[in-house]
């Protein structure tokens, strides 16, 4: 690679521009800059230094630098992330942008917010709660992510059936160029065809293509009101042929989760669920928002009517919260409680067109007994992204796992291909996954990627080795 | 069997916020529940409509949203709801509350077992279910964990008490209350929801019930609120970190240190 | 003027730690009404130096209810005896425990001879003007604190947590009456017949008379994981309480549940193991006198109430704790 080390004379000039506190190098504060929510020992690395720029000015002088001296230059935001993307592999500048951390402008005439990318994006949602407005461009998983994460990693979650993912709420943006450039993208805009669209090129980069130091967010009527279905199948396929039934059927639900069988017993094992799950093999979790009581009580019944007409067993409902989070409960412990069982494991996160759910779950049987590991399947059925996670057996040997993991996730990976799917839905493809990228995607389609990436980043400076190398 | 189940709307308790400047909780926004401890005595009625044939009906005493919960309760299996409400039962101690329902359910008719939650989360007084109990004249078993039918005129209950489980031998009628270790409550299902829909919720008020006016709401309670406070918890401990071996030896130490000071071990 | 009485509880014949708690308050409430107090025991086979230990300890008189038909709780019964000697005697004031016969009972009386109560009283004081018992009590999960007073009726009922006051210092020099009241046959109830008790509850054990709990949350991970909890609560001679999630998930039993849906306790020692501090749980441990928490969630709200808060994985901490409270301090 040939990256140039950062050397004293390196950090002095950091200093210079962003003053003594904004730039570590005691390994003691670094050392939560070298990993993410992977596996630290396997994708863990430390970073030269970090640095904590306050406003896009700096940041860019930092860039400008780090491209003058061929150091590489790894954005950072919360650190939730799950494929690695926020890992300084190559060392260097590790460049969080942790105290660009203000929302500047909360613009109700046009219903937009501005915001550094270092705001916790769930301020956002707390602060324009109050005026019944959300931003629905969150995805609700971790309470600590950050807006720049989510737009670097173009972040979905459970919601994205009705409400789509971050990057149809991003209407404009402010970015340091790998060359150290501040440019403006986009505005307070619905629309814009004035060019090339490189906003959405900048959003699930992975920050490979600059640092997103400002956004404007759109915001939407908040909804008010919410219930929650918990639909019971004998197998795993009418659970899944109902999923287009239900999305055709003209009422978007905000969710549409599944959980197969080995996940619901798992979780119900582990919360003590008396849910009659034994005779079940999967699990639709169908959630349904809007403004008026009424009319999510009419969407509820018209959803639980369509699954009835469509072999479910049980319909159960949910409208207080405290019934509701005991259904979401079950989803949301199905990792945890894994994590019980085994605490290693590795969580996937393949896309796959809805209609091709059923045929994926019998390849994970397959896979899971010639590996040997068990693979619960759950996740975002309404839009085809499922949680299929490789969870190592008690039993196995680190080395026999470590042979059998990336085995068993290239057989993954291209029975997902075959179905017409991609590897990752929401998580991205980071340091974790780009081997594997690599090897599945089309070569043209490489090329044009890595083409712009060159354009844009000559030195390849801007998070090196991460999405391809 | 006819099985009366009294249950009550609740704030849900588990996002109240205080306002840091009046003191006062903030009860915009706050959703109504059925109370939590309610659903355990709704499953103990259902079970044993399950296993030995039984009406259930379920009972709330509030204003007319609080229909909601009897909805749920239908949802979950009750074959009826009753709402008791009325403009002059507002503001209705335990004692008058226990009153009024006791009415109500006399004016039922016909009732062998009611079963009542342990207590509300918000009043947490459990009194009403002893004070129906009182005004019925029925025997009382409270904190049950678990019912036998020994005959259709008697059950065996266990009682969860300090010392441990009591067993009584009960004769029907009676009024039981019940802990959480009765059973696992169900879920309200969309088949049940539809029922529910359909289902006329009786109103009984003081226009359909014979009541003594001297002991309704707020006017026939015994008991008086004169004073609300937001008690102030300030108790500022020591913090330590121990993130590492190192770090969790000085901590324990420290821990030591700080009992031993304290004189608890 | 008529009198406070307090409402004594027995066990196998003999007085429960929370009868002499109760005279503590009942003395502050006589002596500054300057009135007599009483306290008033139903039960079987106490002997005369128990009694009198409760004369000892503040009452001026006692009145003893005694059949061997009294032995086990039955609140039929009990009203029967509490209605007619409230009517005899006319008190001011009845004191009772928050224990499962306290609070049975209690209502039950309430009604029958038309009077208010209130539960769970943390305070109790009387107000100058009026001679009214003032009674404060936590609710909304002690987000509230409500004064209440019973201005009309009499007599004014109370029920109080045990442990939510020290005994007094008994005073052998202490005299007063023992009244032994003959039991009615007409009092009798037996419509509730007492079978005994469960026989295979094993370890049962009644937290809310512990001094020192040591509490599991959701941190625990697993059932197995309170053995660790078990361990060090048998070294510190305490015992093992648990958060709503725990129990849910069927690590531990409902009798070891605390918070709003579970028991409140008020040991001289609370130790939170990961748990993170629901609204609900603390709830149920505001009243403990000394709090310590270990998480290694820093934003955890219960180490922000804690005495004493430890930042770190419970299964690295409590082993090293353990090795020192074995290791003989």
């Amino acid at each position: 690679m040939g990256y140039a080390p950062v050397t004293p004379a390196i950090i002095r000039e950091l200093k210079e521009i962003l003053g003594d506190k904004n730039v570590l190098v005691d390994e003691e504060k670094i050392e939560a800059y070298s990993h993410d929510e992977t596996n630290e020992e396997e994708y863990g690395h430390m970073p030269e230094v970090v640095v904590t720029p306050e406003t896009a000015e700096q940041t860019a002088a930092v860039v400008k630098l780090a491209n003058r001296e061929v150091i590489p230059v790894t954005p950072r935001g919360a650190g939730s992330g799950l494929s690695g993307g926020a890992i300084p592999i190559f060392g260097g500048i590790l460049l969080s942008v942790e105290k660009m951390n203000k929302i500047l402008e909360v613009d109700f005439d046009n219903m937009v917010v501005t915001a550094e990318t270092g705001v916790v994006t769930n301020d956002i949602i707390s602060m324009v709660k109050e005026k019944n407005l959300f931003y629905a461009g969150y995805p609700m998983s971790v309470q600590t992510c950050y807006l720049g994460g989510n737009i670097a990693e173009n972040a979905g979650g459970g919601k994205a059936v009705k409400y789509g993912v971050t990057g149809r709420y991003i209407q404009g943006m402010e970015v340091v160029t790998p060359k150290g450039d501040i440019v403006s993208l986009g505005g307070k805009l619905a629309k814009d065809v004035s060019g090339y669209d490189l906003k959405q090129l900048l959003i699930g980069s992975e920050g490979t293509l600059g640092i997103v130091t400002k956004a404007i967010v759109k915001l939407s009527g908040l909804p008010t009101a919410s219930a929650v279905l918990l639909v019971l199948y004998e197998t795993a396929r009418q659970a899944i042929d109902s999923v287009p039934v239900i999305i055709s059927n003209g009422i978007v639900p905000t969710s549409i989760e599944f959980m197969d069988k080995l996940s619901v017993q798992t979780s119900c094992q582990y919360l003590n669920e008396t849910l009659p799950y034994e005779n079940c093999g999967a699990m639709l979790v169908i959630e349904v928002d809007g403004s008026s009581a009424e009319q999510v009580e009419s969407d509820m019944i018209a959803i639980g009517d369509l699954c009835m007409e469509n072999a479910a067993q049980e319909v159960y409902i949910a409208e207080d919260r405290n019934a509701v989070e005991r259904i979401w409960n079950v989803r949301r412990n199905i990792a945890e409680a894994f994590k019980v069982y085994s605490p290693i494991q590795s969580l996937e996160d393949i896309v796959v067109p809805t209609a091709a759910i059923p045929d994926i779950i019998p390849e994970l049987d397959r896979i899971s007994e010639k590996y040997s590991m068990k693979i619960p399947c759950y996740g975002h059925a309404g839009d085809g992204n499922l949680h299929a996670t490789l969870v190592k057996d008690p039993e196995m040997s680190m080395e026999e796992w470590h042979k059998a993991e990336p085995e068993a996730l290239r057989d993954l990976y291209s029975v997902t291909q075959k179905l017409g799917g991609k590897i990752s839905g929401e998580h991205g493809i980071g340091i974790k996954r780009r081997d594997y990228l690599e090897q599945l995607i089309d070569p043209v389609e490489l090329e044009l990627m890595k083409g712009i990436k060159k354009a844009w980043d000559p030195n390849n400076i801007m998070n090196p080795g991460k999405i391809f190398n | 069997m006819n099985i009366i189940v009294p249950i009550k709307q609740v704030p849900e308790t588990s996002n109240v916020k205080m306002d840091p400047e009046t003191g006062t909780m903030v009860r915009s926004g706050v959703e109504s529940v059925v109370n939590p401890l309610d659903l355990y005595a709704l499953e103990a009625a259902l079970s044993l409509k399950d296993s030995h044939g039984a009406t259930v009906t379920a009972v709330t005493m509030g204003p007319p949203k609080a229909r909601k919960v009897l909805d749920m309760a239908i949802s979950m299996g009750c074959d009826d709801g009753v709402l008791v409400s009325d403009r002059k039962f507002g503001g209705a101690d335990t004692w008058a509350t226990s009153y009024t329902l006791s009415e109500a359910i006399k004016a039922l008719g016909n009732v062998d077992l009611i079963i009542a939650g342990e207590r509300a989360t918000d009043g947490d007084t459990a009194q009403v279910g002893p004070g129906i109990a009182a005004w019925m004249i029925l025997p009382l078993a409270t904190y049950i964990s678990d019912i036998e039918v020994e005959s259709e005129k008697c059950l065996i209950v266990e009682r969860l008490v300090e010392e441990g489980y009591e067993r009584l031998r009960l004769p029907l009628p009676a009024l039981i209350t019940v802990v959480k270790e009765i059973a696992s409550p169900r879920l309200p299902t969309l088949r049940g929801k539809k029922k529910a829909m359909q289902t006329e919720i009786r109103t009984l008020s003081t226009e359909n019930l014979t009541l003594e006016s001297t002991n309704l709401g707020l006017k026939g309670s015994p008991t008086k609120v004169v004073k609300i406070e937001t008690p102030k918890v300030t108790r500022g401990g020591t913090v330590v970190e121990a993130m590492d071996d190192a770090s969790v030896t000085e901590a324990v130490d420290r821990l030591m240190d700080f009992l031993r000071q304290r004189e608890v071990v | 003027m008529s009198y406070i009485w307090t409402l004594a509880e027995q066990a196998n014949g003999h007085l429960k730690q929370v009868s002499f708690e109760l005279l503590t308050r009942g003395r502050k409430l006589a002596d500054s009404l300057d009135t007599k107090l009483a306290s008033l025991l139903i039960g079987n086979g106490v002997s005369a130096e128990a009694l009198r230990e409760l004369i000892q300890s503040g009452a001026d008189e006692v009145y003893y209810v005694e059949d061997p038909r009294l032995a086990s709780f039955s609140c039929e019964t009990y009203s029967n005896i509490m209605v007619e000697l409230i009517k005899t005697y006319q008190p001011h004031t009845i004191l009772a425990a928050a224990t499962s016969s306290g609070r049975t009972l209690m209502p039950y009386v309430a009604v029958k001879v038309k009077t208010g109560l209130t539960a769970d009283c943390t305070e109790l004081d009387i107000e100058e003007t009026t001679g009214n018992l003032l009674q404060t009590r936590p609710a909304i999960g002690g987000n509230i604190l409500a004064t209440i007073k019973t201005p009309n009726h009499r007599p004014q009922m109370a029920t109080v947590r045990p442990k939510s006051t020290r005994p007094p210092e008994p005073d052998a020099d202490r005299d007063g009456k023992i009244i032994n009241v003959p039991f009615k046959e007409e009092w009798l109830d037996g419509r509730v017949e007492f079978l005994g008790y469960r026989k295979d509850a094993g370890d049962f054990e009644n937290i809310e008379e512990a001094d020192i709990i040591i509490a599991g949350g959701k941190g625990m991970k697993k059932a197995e994981n309170f053995k660790m909890l078990r361990r060090l609560s048998d070294s510190l001679e305490g015992m093992v309480g648990a958060t709503r999630d725990a129990v849910d998930r069927g690590w531990i039993g409902y009798s070891h549940q605390i918070g709003l849906s579970g028991k409140t306790v008020s040991p001289k020692l609370y130790i939170g193991a990961g748990i993170s501090g629901s609204i609900q749980h603390l709830a149920g441990i505001k009243t403990s006198e000394i709090i310590v928490s270990i998480n290694n969630d820093p934003e955890a709200p219960l180490h922000k109430i804690a005495d004493f808060a430890i930042v770190g994985d419970l299964f690295n901490v409590l082993p090293e704790l353990q090795k020192r409270l074995e290791g003989g301090k």
